[in-house]
């Protein structure tokens, strides 16, 4: 099992609210992100949000 | 002329300086008593990774000048007309939603798990048959005994916190990590008190790690259906 750290944490709950809550108006359009489906827009916002704190640690380890 | 939409409030609209996303234009379509905030986009733009967190920082904007319901990122409409009906068509829950949330923000509590469970050994005598129905027999039950742990553990932040049922959400067990993840809707200027409470309660859990986030704009209780 990966380790979910809560930096990891945090940014997913706030992903999973931006895209699985709020009002959902009808007639809506969802938009594809850079020709990539909203659903793993959460994915990747994590995956670079993560490399990100990975990169401060890294520096700042250094 | 696309919108893509932030939240919903009720008019007047609160004055704000703020641009849109991406510094676009800002813009209010107003249908009766009721507004959406939405940045003027294009079709042709695609949205970006930054664009959700920004879509976020947005609302939290909105929210702190005027009660407003959160909408879901991602949702557009092709022209000023078609946001105006899609308010007008549910208006009254849109009211409701909006008198339920107003003057409350949102605090997530995120429990997580210390370690995976112990694998338990099965029986080596047996044949492999029946070790394969023995390994999925035990982690079952392993999962279900998680399940009804971690549940133990939401029932018992719900109690010790005191909320009303309704003001609070809660799924258990959505990933391996992730025992709980729970949402209160609570009054913005408790929000502090509330935050510290839930910080003191999940410090009693010793089996899960405690994340707390928030205040939030209230994305888990602005649903209308």
């Amino acid at each position: 099992m990966k380790e979910l750290t809560p930096q990891d944490a945090s940014l997913l709950e706030l992903v999973d609210r931006l895209l699985n809550k709020g009002v959902v108006l009808a007639g809506e359009a969802t938009i594809s992100v850079a020709g990539i489906d909203l659903i793993y827009l959460g994915l990747n916002v994590v995956l670079a949000a993560v490399e990100t704190i990975d990169k401060a640690q890294e520096r700042r380890a250094s | 002329m696309t919108l893509l939409a932030h939240a919903i409030a009720a008019s007047p609209p609160a004055m704000l300086s703020q641009d849109g996303l991406r510094g676009r234009p800002l813009a209010w379509s107003e249908a009766g008593d009721l507004g959406l905030w939405s940045t003027e986009w294009a079709p042709d733009i695609k949205l970006e990774r930054p664009d959700a967190l920004e879509h976020h920082r947005l609302i939290e904007t909105i929210c702190a000048a005027q009660p407003c319901l959160p909408v879901r990122f991602g949702t557009a409409f092709a022209n000023p007309d078609d946001a105006r009906a899609s308010l007008e068509k549910r208006s009254a829950a849109l009211h409701a939603a909006l008198a339920r949330v107003a003057g409350k923000s949102e605090l997530a509590l995120t429990l997580l798990w210390r370690q995976s469970p112990p694998p338990e050994p099965v029986e080596s005598a047996v044949g492999p048959g029946r070790q394969y129905l023995e390994r999925r027999r035990v982690q079952f039950a392993a999962r279900e005994a998680r399940r009804a742990f971690a549940e133990s553990l939401a029932e018992r932040v719900i109690t010790e916190l005191a909320i009303e049922r309704p003001l609070v959400w809660h799924e258990t067990c959505t990933s391996e990590n992730v025992a709980v993840s729970l949402a209160v809707l609570v009054p913005t200027e408790r929000a502090g008190e509330r935050k510290a409470e839930l910080e003191r309660i999940a410090q009693g859990f010793p089996d899960v790690i405690a994340v707390l986030n928030g205040p939030w704009p209230p994305y888990t209780f602005a649903r209308t259906d």
